[in-house]
């Protein structure tokens, strides 16, 4: 069997040809083995939701896209933030380190109540909601990236008396951007968890209370499309995530 | 005259321990004129390391006194008066050839003047990387990793460049290669180098002084000068029936103490 490696255009083209067969399948088969349509819907019925009601898939996109962004940054810069504060000072870090390692034992679905009775019902909460699932995956990834310049490393830049702000800006935090944009992909997918968790708690507007309504209302073809939607919304952060770390790590 | 590169009197050399410090040489006595290139030989675990480390205000000494150049060795690194190379080469893999040899002037509190800017292209080519300067570390081999390291580590033209198993990771005939190299490097400047090996041969073609350490407690065995050998440009022959005497010489000396 051959096992050398594939063509460029066979890599493009399998995956596109593999996913089409699947979502054929879907089509053709389902259908046939009785599956009615209310509990899974065909793609083109699916597809028939974005042609038809393109414009109330599109006003609740914007509103889930804005809150999973804001909480996204938020929650990252949060976590950036404060283990930078955790590196350079031990006694901070020994005193409030496992205080947050408590609260992230709370689950995100159980604190969600709590932040909508605290910011009440409009965006903020779903935003708070994206950024606590972000936060703590990045503050532990961030904590170890910055912790991660070699022993040597550290010795060069004290034989050339660097400061600490050197140190910081010129090792510790270059050395830590693979490790912050690891955490990142992740966070592109659950900042989009968080916001439609917090729009199923408690929203008239975005792709969480589209589900729950298209859900209530037996509309399984218009639960799909916001389904599918949500998905590409994550892909969107995903890919942006993964261009901006193309563009700031270049080696390796 | 001068003063000597390096005096220590009573030096005691080691970690700071959990409970209590770790002494890996203890009552060192050692002065090195300026200038010179000397190696220091020994296994692992004898504190060569170590020492260097004191010397370079990496640690502090835990007993007894060292000069450098007559100063603390907190003054001569804060003064940019030291060069070190690692054994791994210590490479910022973010930053390309030229960036990594120009670290030396863009950190640190006496940032160096805009005259040797122009010096980190000079030291590329003095060490044949002029052609990969734009190359990123991951790009050059185990010895360009090493000469890059050498650039970095002279471009303050330091009066004292500290060498710790430099080439320990290299294969044999690129080292050979990197030592004559350095030879060269050293006899186009004043630069007192101090030379950390476990290499016998290295050590004696290397140096015009060898000291060897032995281990538990650290301590100097044998205390060689051949200049009488390799003359004032310490230059020498691997095959030199002297040379191998001497290298026989400092076999015993490691074995004796072992």
């Amino acid at each position: 069997m051959n096992r050398g490696p594939l063509s460029p255009f066979a890599q493009t083209v399998l995956p596109i040809l593999g996913a089409g067969s699947l979502i054929l399948a879907w089509q053709v088969l389902l259908p046939l083995a009785g599956v009615p349509a209310y509990i899974v819907p065909t793609p083109t019925a699916i597809a028939g939701v974005f042609a038809r009601n393109g414009s109330l898939l599109l006003s609740n996109l914007w509103p889930t896209a804005i809150e999973a962004l804001s909480g996204f940054v938020l929650g990252n810069l949060a976590a950036v933030l404060l283990a930078v504060v955790f590196v350079h000072s031990r006694t901070l870090q020994a005193a409030y380190f496992p205080v947050v390692l408590f609260f992230n034992t709370i689950p995100v679905l159980a604190l969600a109540p709590v932040v909508i009775l605290i910011f009440g019902l409009g965006m903020l909460p779903k935003i708070v909601i994206a950024a606590v699932i972000c936060f703590f995956p990045t503050l532990i990834n961030m904590i170890r990236g910055l912790e991660s310049a070699s022993p040597s490393e550290h010795e060069l830049f004290r034989v050339l008396s660097a400061t600490r702000w050197e140190v910081f800006w010129r090792l510790r935090l270059p050395r830590a951007l693979p490790m912050l944009f690891a955490s990142l992909r992740i966070a592109s997918a659950t900042a989009v968890i968080g916001a439609i968790v917090g729009e199923w708690i408690g929203s008239d507007k975005g792709l969480g209370a589209l589900i729950i309504q298209a859900t209530f209302n037996y509309q399984s073809d218009r639960l799909y499309a916001a389904i599918v939607l949500s998905s590409l919304l994550s892909i969107g952060f995903f890919v942006a995530v993964v261009a901006a770390e193309r563009w700031s790590v270049r080696y390796r | 005259m001068a003063a000597p590169a390096i005096e220590t009197s009573g030096l005691d050399v080691g970690y700071p321990g959990r409970r209590s410090p770790v002494t890996v040489i203890s009552g060192l006595e050692l002065t090195v004129e300026a200038g010179t290139f000397l190696s220091i030989l020994g296994s692992s675990g004898c504190g060569k390391s170590t020492f260097l480390r004191v010397v370079a205000d990496l640690l502090a000494p835990l007993a007894g006194t060292i000069r450098v150049m007559g100063e603390t060795p907190s003054a001569v690194r804060s003064g940019r008066g030291v060069g070190f190379v690692f054994q791994d080469s210590t490479l910022l893999p973010w930053r390309t050839a030229r960036e990594n040899v120009r670290l030396p002037i863009q950190v640190g509190r006496r940032s160096l003047s805009r005259m040797i800017d122009d010096r980190a292209d000079e030291l590329l080519e003095l060490v044949g990387l002029s052609a990969l300067s734009e190359r990123l570390p991951h790009q050059l081999s185990g010895g360009q990793r090493q000469r890059l390291a050498i650039a970095r580590a002279l471009l303050g033209e330091p009066r004292l460049l500290l060498m710790d198993e430099p080439f320990g990771a290299l294969d044999e005939i690129t080292r050979d290669r990197l030592n004559d190299e350095l030879l060269n490097l050293w006899r186009r400047t004043e630069t007192t180098v101090l030379f950390v090996t476990h290499s016998i041969a290295e050590a004696v073609y290397l140096g015009q002084r060898v000291i060897v350490l032995a281990a538990h407690p650290g301590r100097i065995v044998a205390d060689h000068d051949l200049r009488p050998l390799k003359g004032p440009d310490n230059r020498c022959s691997r095959e030199d029936p002297a040379i191998v005497a001497a290298m026989a010489r400092m076999r015993s000396a490691l074995g004796a103490a072992s």
